[in-house]
């Protein structure tokens, strides 16, 4: 066996999926504020990139000053469809929410195909191409930063739930009748949580769109992160991060080997597995709570 | 009956409850509760306890059920149609039935997010330590996850949680559910500590009758949803309707009959 091919795979997959992480951490973060598995995530994440392209490209201002800018932009839009779209469905069964979600996708993608166009667009974050080699293995540098960056949200957050505000946050998405009951705004904090999850999905639109550049297909990052999520515990933040870097080195390590042979096809099938296996036979994922279905 | 002077911190006018705009749980409860004062309100299973206290701290719209009629007033304003949020700020809270600590968060951080967002670090505080005084038990378990803690624990965890809002009247929803009748005693006798030293207005809902009767001042008793009786506390402990009622056991007929006659004497 290749141990340097499979350490590269691996350690390739890893970091690929700490990005798949910081997507399915802005899923987390709404289920567990409000149970709703928000299908228009991936939306979210290609909203977030294009808003980026909107204020360096249309009103041009440099990188460092339009990502912000559309972070800024992205925690509106958060607090805009929760109130909007997801606070008058409070209490309506489960179906009627996913489908408000799916629903919100498809409109984040058309409205953006017909500002935007189909083709893809570059986002240049100004690291280079070239590879970096860590050791004898090589690596993606825009894939390292953005893994980094990934982690430092994950730590960001953790920080965040120690805060008052946090605490309220976590205790709101513990028990919404008692979080009422001691005067804790319960929809301020759910709001807060589709702001923040905007946010973080405009950095990982950043980093996505640098690897892959910007167009429709970002939406679909949806299927992934949401099976990251699903393996992590739908309420678990941890579970995402190690649920994402385990999917990724998986996903990596296998069609690394398999792909040559069957012609390619395998990354799909290792996510479609996964997801399946985990339904079936862990569905409350790694570390999720057991009683999850909660609503 | 009550002969209090001034006006009452809260008062209950004819309030009528609906739930799922069909079904009626309770049908004009009237109820005082004096400043400063302890006052019961008890009743069997289903009579309609939580649904009042429901309405007072603005829950209901959480359960799905709506104040049809009357009015709930306090400190002198018409707090109908309030939420449970501006509720809480006039200093109104409800210890719910069954306690609903939050599980994951430890006794600190349940303390911490009942804090008033204006609340100071300082104050936080202060009003930590407050809280810890009354429940010296907690204090020992203050970083434990509060999912594990005992039943006691977690009642007194409830308890402690409304106490960070400031509250000016507490109402606590059958806080001895569940305890062994010595640790009941205990969190009774807290409760009279909370409000002689505080000043704060408690009403109490409670199926121990008993237990209850010996705190408060006054009581109501609530059946199918309408008050039948409403006296000081010894007259109630001394009223042989309560007595067989709580001392219960006796064929459904029996006390069919029984209630029958009880109607008839305390509904005018
Ligand atoms: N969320 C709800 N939806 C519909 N009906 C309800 C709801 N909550 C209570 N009820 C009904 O309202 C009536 C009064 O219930 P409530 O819970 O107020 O009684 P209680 O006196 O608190 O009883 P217990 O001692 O069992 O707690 C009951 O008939 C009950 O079935
Ligand atoms: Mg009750």
């Amino acid at each position: 066996m290749d141990w340097i091919l499979f350490l590269e795979l691996a350690a390739n997959g890893a970091v690929t999926g700490l990005l798949y992480a910081m997507v399915a951490i802005s899923i987390v973060l709404i289920f567990k504020s409000s149970a709703v598995p928000n299908l228009a995530q991936g939306a979210l994440v290609m909203v977030g990139a294009y808003a980026v392209l909107a204020f360096s490209d249309w009103l041009g201002l440099p990188m460092w000053l339009a990502i912000p800018a559309a972070m800024v932009f992205m925690f509106g839009l958060g607090i805009g469809i929760e109130r909007h779209a997801l606070r008058r469905l409070a209490g309506q069964p489960i179906i009627m929410i996913l489908m408000m979600t799916l629903g919100l996708d498809i409109f984040l993608r058309g409205i953006t195909l017909a500002a935007f166009g189909g083709s893809a667009r570059r986002m240049d974050l100004g690291i280079s191409d070239d590879p970096l080699f860590v050791g004898q293995i090589l690596m993606s540098r825009v894939h390292l930063t953005g893994a980094a960056v990934a982690l430092m949200v994950f730590a960001a957050l953790v920080l965040f739930f120690r805060t008052r505000r946090g605490i309220r946050l976590r205790a709101i998405s513990n028990d919404y009748v008692a979080s009422w009951s001691v005067g804790i705004g319960v929809e301020q904090g759910v709001a807060l949580s589709w702001a923040l999850a905007a946010v973080i999905s405009t950095i990982a639109g950043v980093f996505w769109g640098a690897v892959q550049g910007v167009d429709q297909s970002l939406s679909l990052l949806l299927l992934k992160s949401l099976t990251v999520a699903v393996l992590g515990g739908l309420d678990s933040l941890p579970g995402a991060i190690v649920a994402g870097i385990l999917l990724g080195v998986l996903e990596s390590v296998v069609s690394g080997y398999l792909d040559p042979l069957v012609g390619g096809g395998s990354r799909e099938l290792v996510v479609a597995v996964t997801l399946i296996l985990t339904v079936l036979i862990r569905p409350h994922g790694l570390f999720g709570d057991r009683s999850v279905e909660r609503i | 009956m009550t002969t209090a002077s001034a006006e009452p911190l809260l008062s209950l006018r004819n309030v009528e409850v609906v739930y799922d705009n069909v079904s009626l749980a309770v049908s004009g409860v009237s109820l005082d509760v004096p400043e400063g004062q302890l006052i019961a309100l008890l009743g069997a299973n289903g009579a309609g306890k939580s649904t009042t206290l429901r309405s007072i701290s603005g829950l209901l719209q959480a359960a799905r059920g709506k104040v049809t009629r009357g009015e709930i007033r306090y400190a002198g304003q018409l707090v109908n149609t309030l939420s449970p949020q501006d509720r809480v700020k006039l200093g109104i809270v409800q210890v719910l039935e069954g306690r609903h600590v939050f599980e994951q968060l430890t006794t600190n951080e349940n303390l911490e997010a009942a804090c008033p967002v204006e609340m100071s670090r300082a104050e936080m505080r202060s009003a930590l330590d407050r809280a810890y005084t009354f429940f010296p038990r907690l204090a020992e378990r203050r970083n434990a996850t509060s999912g594990y803690l005992s039943g006691g624990e977690q009642q007194m965890l409830a308890i402690a949680r409304a106490l960070m809002t400031r509250p000016r009247m507490l109402m606590l929803d059958e806080p001895s559910l569940g305890l062994s009748p010595m640790l009941t005693t205990e969190i009774f006798s807290i409760i009279r500590r909370i409000n002689r030293e505080e000043g704060i207005s408690v009403l109490l809902v409670e199926q121990n009758a008993f237990a209850a009767l010996d705190l408060v001042s006054h009581g109501y008793l609530i059946e199918s949803g309408r008050v039948v009786m409403h006296d000081t506390a010894t007259a109630m402990k001394n009223n042989p309707d309560i007595q067989e009622f709580y001392l219960g056991g006796h064929g459904v007929n029996f006390r069919d009959i029984k209630h029958y006659r009880r109607r008839k004497r305390w509904l005018t």
